[in-house]
């Protein structure tokens, strides 16, 4: 059962009382919040999981394990934490919630409880508003691709993404100028 | 009391020799002097970096990094803001930088001079680029013959055997090529160029008179050399490398040095100023403010190495006022301090090659290509617009995910896309000559001290018509050669190169044949001080363009032969 029928036949039994934090506790089992005992510093538990679900659409499990394994979410609650500016973080939250409002306009529920088709189509929107107004006289850039530069920097930079989507090699022992491709397979990280 | 005793509490030590730095230069010296007999002090202001155990960060990879490689932003931005500016520093190596913040120095808001510096046991070696390049007469004969600056003193003949010295002991790799402006040195075997790289080297040979070129010739081992581990290209070399495959003054020239017996290093002890005795016209010693304790003690020694980097020696000097040198020590000339010079860069280009798509690397080669000079090394290749030359560093590699940030897209197809490295892109970045210019200088605050009581450096430079018209064929030819290689989609670039930022920071004490020109004479002694020597980047008359660090290196083991036998006849 996708998470959005869920949520759905949910509000049903339960008359559409419950608010959606509440419902996003309950759903809990088959929720995709990560199982160790990160507590987010800078986003809320929803917007946590959110950037989860943005980040793994971004970069999604495939044949190997995408962002959410490399706990992309974490890195961008640390980053937001101790490297962004105010500016910076205010305006990422803010696309947060613009993820949810594009989300809610078309669908009538947030990002989380969407089907994957629904997700990707949103975020297809969030791209191209980032190219429709990339921001070019401020410091700050769109929250796309705030939101995809962390996903990249936070996946490939983890050990999942480093050594087991791409190739790494820390103490190679020797150099070779001109390999066959086929050798390697992958991009070095 | 109108004279600060600095000497309450301690009383002074007493040396052959003292040694100003623990880089690049001062390893040099602390070597030859005390491979010579010399009891030898090398006072270091910073903190001592044992081989080895403190690259703390050495082989770290990114996920085990705080902030993945993309370093403390905010620190960096509040404490480190011109080591920041110059790019050199990050997350793994900026321990190896200064702390803006608490070592201050004043320079222009617009176009700021970039002091970068490393205060500590090895100072810059631990990070420099080591790229190792020898001069010729083109470089030593260029001011005279230009009537630019002062002629140096010396010629490539009076430093050639003191070239093979030190890179014979150093370790220098490369190729010779046989060419009249880059001499060949005694090298241990080249690193590889990649297939990209091999292509375009063929390609630029036969498209350009005089142009050619050779893999970088750097200092960094290709084989073992005495006692030292060869390259086992893990890449960062500015992290440290625990098998001394790279030199620094850890990995060749302090344990040389300390093997004698004849070593006393000293760490935290910022050198003050030199000693100056009126009487014997000799610098008697220096005074040292411990960096930790801000205790003030004096030492003393026959002969006083100048060796703190450019600025750093300078800065001393001019602090060293007496009454005999009011302008500071060995000043009679009124030059020190001015003539700073750098090496001018950001200028270059790039182009993708295809048809290689199914080649790759192994290793991070920690080395790149080099481009010698070719404007301005004989009648056909004068240039009308600018004096001197430049030459080129670059290579070819495939980018890998950090293309990914500006990638359209998302999702399956956007991580599989990055998977594979992207197409082959060849690059080359212009580093050339800038003339002596008496008002490119630095010079003591006349109100700023720092936190030990030293007068803050002020410095001001900039680059003038020469270097801009330089710039601009500096663009023109790394395209026309990327472009006759095979290169397609052809960009140049230039952005705004700031003075100081080649971190190779000449000039400020230069040596020359007339004292009232000049600070010292062609064995890097003070005119005015003969048991006075400077031997680091402060002695240069004019840059070339070359690297200049195994000049630094030579020109110091001459000088200290020099020195000791000057000592021996009881001249100085």
């Amino acid at each position: 059962m996708n998470r959005r029928e869920a949520l759905k036949r949910m509000a049903l039994l339960t008359g559409g009382a419950l608010s959606m934090s509440t419902v996003a506790g309950i759903m809990g089992g088959c929720n995709t919040s990560p199982s160790d005992n990160f507590t987010p510093q800078t986003l809320t538990s929803d917007q946590n999981e959110l950037v989860t679900m943005l980040s793994e659409r971004i970069i999604p499990a495939t044949d190997t394990p995408g962002a959410k394994a490399a706990k992309v979410n974490q890195f961008i609650d640390h980053m937001l934490t101790d490297w962004n500016t105010d500016a910076e973080k205010k305006h990422f939250l803010q696309g947060l919630a613009h993820v949810n409002e594009l989300s809610n306009n078309s669908y009538d529920d947030n990002f989380v409880n969407l089907g994957k088709d629904d997700q990707i189509t949103v975020l297809k929107k969030l791209e191209q508003e980032a190219k429709d107004n990339p921001m070019n006289n401020s410091d700050l850039k769109p929250f796309f691709d705030m939101m995809k530069e962390f996903t990249v920097v936070g996946y490939y930079t983890s050990e999942i993404g480093a050594s087991k989507e791409l190739k790494s090699n820390i103490v190679p022992g020797y150099y070779d100028g001109c390999i066959p491709y086929s050798d390697v397979g992958r991009a070095w990280s | 009391m109108k004279k600060k005793n600095y000497y309450v509490s301690n009383p002074p030590e007493e040396y052959d020799a003292i040694v100003v730095g623990s880089g690049i230069s001062g390893g040099w010296a602390a070597k030859e002097l005390t491979e010579k007999g010399l009891k030898t002090l090398v006072l270091e202001r910073g903190r001592n970096v044992e081989h080895g155990k403190d690259y703390t960060t050495e082989h770290e990879p990114n996920w085990d990094a705080k902030f993945r490689g993309q370093g403390n932003r905010k620190l960096f931005e509040e404490e480190y803001p011109m080591q920041l500016r110059s790019n050199v520093i990050n997350e793994f190596n900026y321990h190896f930088f200064v702390n803006d913040k608490t070592y201050p120095y004043q320079t222009d808001e617009e176009d700021p001079f970039l002091w970068v510096r490393g205060y500590q046991v090895g100072g810059r070696s631990l990070t420099w680029g080591r790229q190792t390049y020898r001069w010729s007469d083109l470089d030593f004969e260029a001011n005279t013959k230009e009537g630019i600056g002062v002629d140096w003193p010396i010629r490539y003949k009076d430093i050639e055997s003191w070239y093979d010295y030190v890179e014979e002991h150093a370790g220098i790799s490369g190729q010779a090529e046989g060419l009249p402006q880059l001499p060949d040195g005694k090298f241990l075997p080249p690193m590889d160029m990649n297939c990209v790289e091999k292509d375009v080297k063929k390609k630029i040979e036969s498209s350009f008179e005089y142009r050619h070129m050779t893999i970088g010739r750097c200092a960094v081992l290709t084989q073992p050399h005495k006692g030292r581990g060869p390259c086992h290209y893990c890449g960062p070399c500015s992290r440290g490398c625990s098998v001394g495959a790279y030199f620094s003054s850890q990995s060749s020239t302090l344990p040389a040095a300390r093997k004698t017996g004849n070593l006393t290093l000293r760490p935290n002890s910022i050198v003050h100023s030199v000693i100056y005795d009126k009487d014997t016209n000799r610098a008697k010693g220096v005074r040292v403010i411990d960096r930790l304790t801000k205790e003030t003690k004096e030492f003393y020694g026959k002969v006083v190495f100048m060796c703190a980097s450019t600025l750093g020696s300078t800065q001393i000097l001019l602090n060293s006022k007496s009454d005999a040198f009011p302008n500071g020590i060995a000043n009679s000339s009124g030059v020190l301090g001015h003539y700073l010079m750098d090496h001018h860069f950001r200028v270059g280009a790039s182009g993708i090659f295809e048809g290689y798509e199914d080649r790759y690397y192994y290793g991070n080669r920690p080395n790149g290509i080099y481009i010698p000079r070719f404007r301005n090394i004989n009648e056909a290749t004068r240039q009308k617009d600018f004096l001197r030359g430049y030459g080129f560093q670059g290579g070819a590699s495939r980018p890998s995910w950090g293309r990914g940030r500006n990638m359209d897209g998302f999702g399956e197809e956007f991580k599989k896309k990055l998977r594979d490295p992207g197409p082959w892109r060849f690059g080359i970045t212009a580093f050339g000559e800038i003339l002596p210019n008496k008002d490119n200088h630095a010079k003591l605050s006349a109100d700023k001290k720092d936190e030990w009581g030293i007068p803050q450096l002020e410095i001001h430079a900039h680059i003038r018509e020469n270097e801009k018209k330089m710039r601009k064929d500096m663009a023109k030819t790394a395209v026309e050669m990327i472009e006759a290689a095979g290169g397609k989609k052809v960009q140049p670039y230039e952005s705004e190169y700031l003075m100081g930022e080649g971190i190779h920071e000449m000039g400020t004490a230069r040596m020359g044949r007339d004292p009232k020109t000049s600070v010292l004479n062609k064995h890097n002694q003070a005119h005015d001080v003969p048991n006075l020597f400077v031997t680091d980047g402060s002695c240069m008359a004019s840059t070339a363009c070359q690297n200049p660090s195994i000049t630094y290196m030579a020109l110091t083991a001459r000088a200290a032969d020099y020195a000791v036998n000057e000592l021996k006849k009881g001249n100085i």
